[in-house]
């Protein structure tokens, strides 16, 4: 999935390129690498979620009443409880969607904290009620939030490959399977460090839950953070972590 | 390498075009500007036509009621673009994935369009149905112009706060109007200017003025609005 | 010291009222004894407008300033007090309106800033009522009331050249400009000295009054 990195010298002279004219720091591979640049290693810091104490209520009804966790990279924390437990909460909390009441929510990348401005655009999020613009097709809608997380389009009508979706249909004319594939693909679009999936497996036959579940695994393996809400806790791999919001 | 391909300027053009492309698709504000704003144009001539207005009536009245056809066109038209992004949901996508600034002039861009086409096509036919005789249309054009602006700068804002209430139609006419009526009193004065070939005066630069205005609130409050 | 700021305040509005009827003499001009409205009517416009910018300087703080409840809290008492301030302000001119000039209305500059005003008021607390979640609905009245404070005044200088070309007779003889001697001066300034103090009493009541029925639903819900 990654391309190899180049390793002709041209080092120094192509990160000033890069800063100066694209005005963005050069990606890193995990470990610090910088594709393209040989020679070069940054210190190693990766990417890390911390939670504490978040509270949430909804008028008189106290949804979210302090919880912690904390997601190390490559690991995964599953979040399950009953209906109504707070699960979509906590996870639109910890996608900055949602200001908790109390509590603190620690992010960082590369050893920088994000608020939750920042947050919210660095993080991928598949969750039931995202939708897409019913009167655009598969592949615009996917380009066009491309084009505002400012990557380039062709990446994610590659994920759009892996994930067999069909690219000139109306979003509006998808089935529900067709639709948590989409999302999966919105949320992958910008090479997330962590993704946020509430209900990531809802609709899907066993060919999409075989596809999701190789990406999420790739995604951990690459030194990504994941945590995933569900009703039950399902055969998953890498979980590092259990939090059960069942009263 | 991956580069990071857009810049501030392409995200806001993404935006418009993306807001033009579903619009072109479904043409519901087209329409309904369009129905809103002939409508009102006939109640209107057929009101005066067959009685005819005198000179100084007519440039007294006519200017207000083509800005009160154009207000009301715009508050039946406009708030779409962020009620509907709600009501749709695609908000949540929108909230991940944009800068706030950009999407605020994206979205402000697509409604100035969408003001300056109605203006365009509602203008030429309101003078003629209603026999205006215009001496200054330079002044005409370049009010229609910077009310247009405002119009669509004040209209993209209350929308983006209206869009996260409840009974969204009523509440935002009653926002918007004390909003805009600044607005509307100094486009009818010049628009009137215009009519009789006076001289534009004070009114101008404080129609720019309040143009300018909106556009810095907007920006400056739009992230919060937007932002939880 | 609460109380005894209180009954100052009380004391000297006291005194302003008698004073306006007894120790101001009647404007030269005016009908009868109708310029004593003026003794009243000025002041409370005059606080009407003030709870227009303090309600836009609170609201300012609370979204670029840390986002405290109570900024928010300030703000909506303040819009609430303006609009009683407003209504009293409006029925107190047009009534005086009535009497100087034959009509109610008349849509005099002051008159129509004072709508506009009342207007604002009206779609704040409109909006403020069609929200249910605290956070979005203290951040977007603010917003709202960051937008009115920001477009407001551009009606105080459109207001009286717009009004001048409508009303050839201009009935902009308005308070300020008519003779006034150093008496009803006087008179005018301590009322709206003691209005404002008013304002501002009422104000921290109803903003305590308010945080301490936040504090008890809090403790309610909490069980």
């Amino acid at each position: 999935m990654l391309p190899e990195p180049d390793t002709r010298c041209h080092g120094w002279a192509l990160r000033r390129l890069n800063q100066r004219f694209l005005r963005a720091a050069p990606p890193t591979l995990p470990g610090g690498a910088i594709p393209g640049i040989s020679g070069y290693s940054p210190p190693v810091s990766s990417p890390h979620l911390q939670f504490a104490g978040v509270r949430r209520r909804f008028g008189r009804l106290s949804v979210l009443k302090g919880v912690s966790g904390s997601v190390e990279p490559g690991a995964m924390l599953l979040v399950t409880g009953p209906n109504g437990s707070g699960k979509s909460t906590l996870m639109r909390c910890l996608a900055g969607l949602l200001a908790p009441d109390g509590g603190t929510i620690a992010y960082q990348e590369n050893g920088t904290p994000l608020e939750a401005a920042e947050r919210r655009r660095r993080v991928g999020v598949v969750a039931p009620d995202l939708a897409f613009y019913a009167e655009l097709t598969v592949a615009e809608n996917l380009t066009f939030f491309a084009r505002l997380r400012r990557v380039s389009p062709e990446r994610g009508l590659g994920v759009l490959g892996r994930l067999d979706l069909p690219l000139d249909r109306l979003a509006g004319n998808l089935s529900s399977g067709m639709r948590q594939r989409l999302r999966w693909g919105f949320a992958l679009l910008h090479s997330p460090r962590l993704l946020l999936l509430d209900e990531p497996f809802q609709n899907f036959d066993a060919a999409g839950e075989r596809i999701a579940r190789e990406l999420l695994e790739e995604h951990l393996e690459d030194g990504g953070l994941a945590v995933v809400a569900n009703p039950s806790s399902l055969d998953f791999h890498h979980v590092a972590a259990h939090l059960d919001l069942g009263r | 390498m991956w580069p990071r391909i857009s810049t501030w300027a392409a995200e806001a053009t993404a935006v418009f075009a993306k807001e033009w492309r579903c619009e072109l698709r479904t043409r519901y504000a087209l329409n309904t500007l369009g129905l809103f704003a002939f409508t009102t144009l006939v109640v209107v001539s057929v009101s005066l036509g067959p009685l005819g207005v005198s000179l100084s009536q007519g440039t007294a009245v006519l200017p207000v009621l083509l800005w009160v056809i154009l207000l009301f066109s715009v508050a039946a038209g406009l708030p779409r673009a962020f009620v509907q992004e709600e009501e749709t949901q695609t908000a949540i996508a929108l909230r991940l994935a944009a800068t706030p600034s950009a999407l605020f002039c994206g979205k402000l861009v697509y409604g100035l369009t969408l003001v300056l086409a109605l203006e365009a096509l509602i203008t030429p036919v309101y003078v003629a149905v209603t026999s205006l005789k215009v001496v200054s249309p330079g002044l005409l054009a370049g009010t229609l112009i910077a009310g247009g602006y405002g119009l669509a700068a004040g209209s993209t804002l209350v929308a983006a706060i209206i869009a996260q209430a409840r009974s969204k139609g009523t509440l935002f006419s009653v926002l918007a109007f004390p909003v805009l009526l600044p607005l509307l009193l100094l486009a009818v004065e010049l628009s009137r200017s215009a009519v009789a070939g006076d001289p534009a005066g004070v009114a101008l630069p404080q129609l720019l003025l309040y143009d300018a205005s909106v556009t810095v609130v907007g920006l400056m409050l739009f992230p919060a609005v937007w932002n939880p | 010291m609460k109380n005894a700021l209180a009954w100052l305040l009380w004391i000297w509005l006291s005194v302003v009222i008698v004073g306006a009827f007894k120790y101001a003499p009647l404007a030269k001009g005016f009908i009868g004894e109708s310029s004593r409205i003026l003794f009243f009517h000025v002041p409370m416009s005059w606080v009407s407008f003030v709870a227009f910018i303090a309600a836009g300087v609170w609201s300012l703080m609370f979204l670029f300033g840390g986002r405290k409840p109570k900024h928010d809290r300030a703000a909506a008492v303040a819009v609430q007090l303006g609009l009683v301030f407003g209504v009293l302000a409006t029925v107190t001119g047009s009534l005086w309106a009535r009497i100087m000039w034959g009509a109610y209305w008349n849509w005099d500059p002051r008159q129509t800033s004072i709508v506009v005003a009342l207007l604002f008021y009206g779609a704040y607390l409109a909006l403020r009522s069609s929200l249910e979640d605290a956070d979005s609905r203290a951040r977007l009245s603010a917003a709202y009331a960051v937008l009115g404070l920001a477009v407001a005044p551009f009606l105080f200088f459109i207001m009286p050249r717009i009004m001048f070309s409508l009303h050839p007779q201009s009935v902009i003889n308005a308070q300020g400009k008519i003779e006034v001697e150093s008496r009803m001066v006087q008179v005018l300034l301590a009322g709206s000295a003691g209005f404002t103090a008013l304002f501002f009493w009422l104000h921290n009541l109803q903003c305590r009054i308010e945080s301490l029925s936040e504090r008890k639903s809090a403790l309610r819900d909490r069980g």
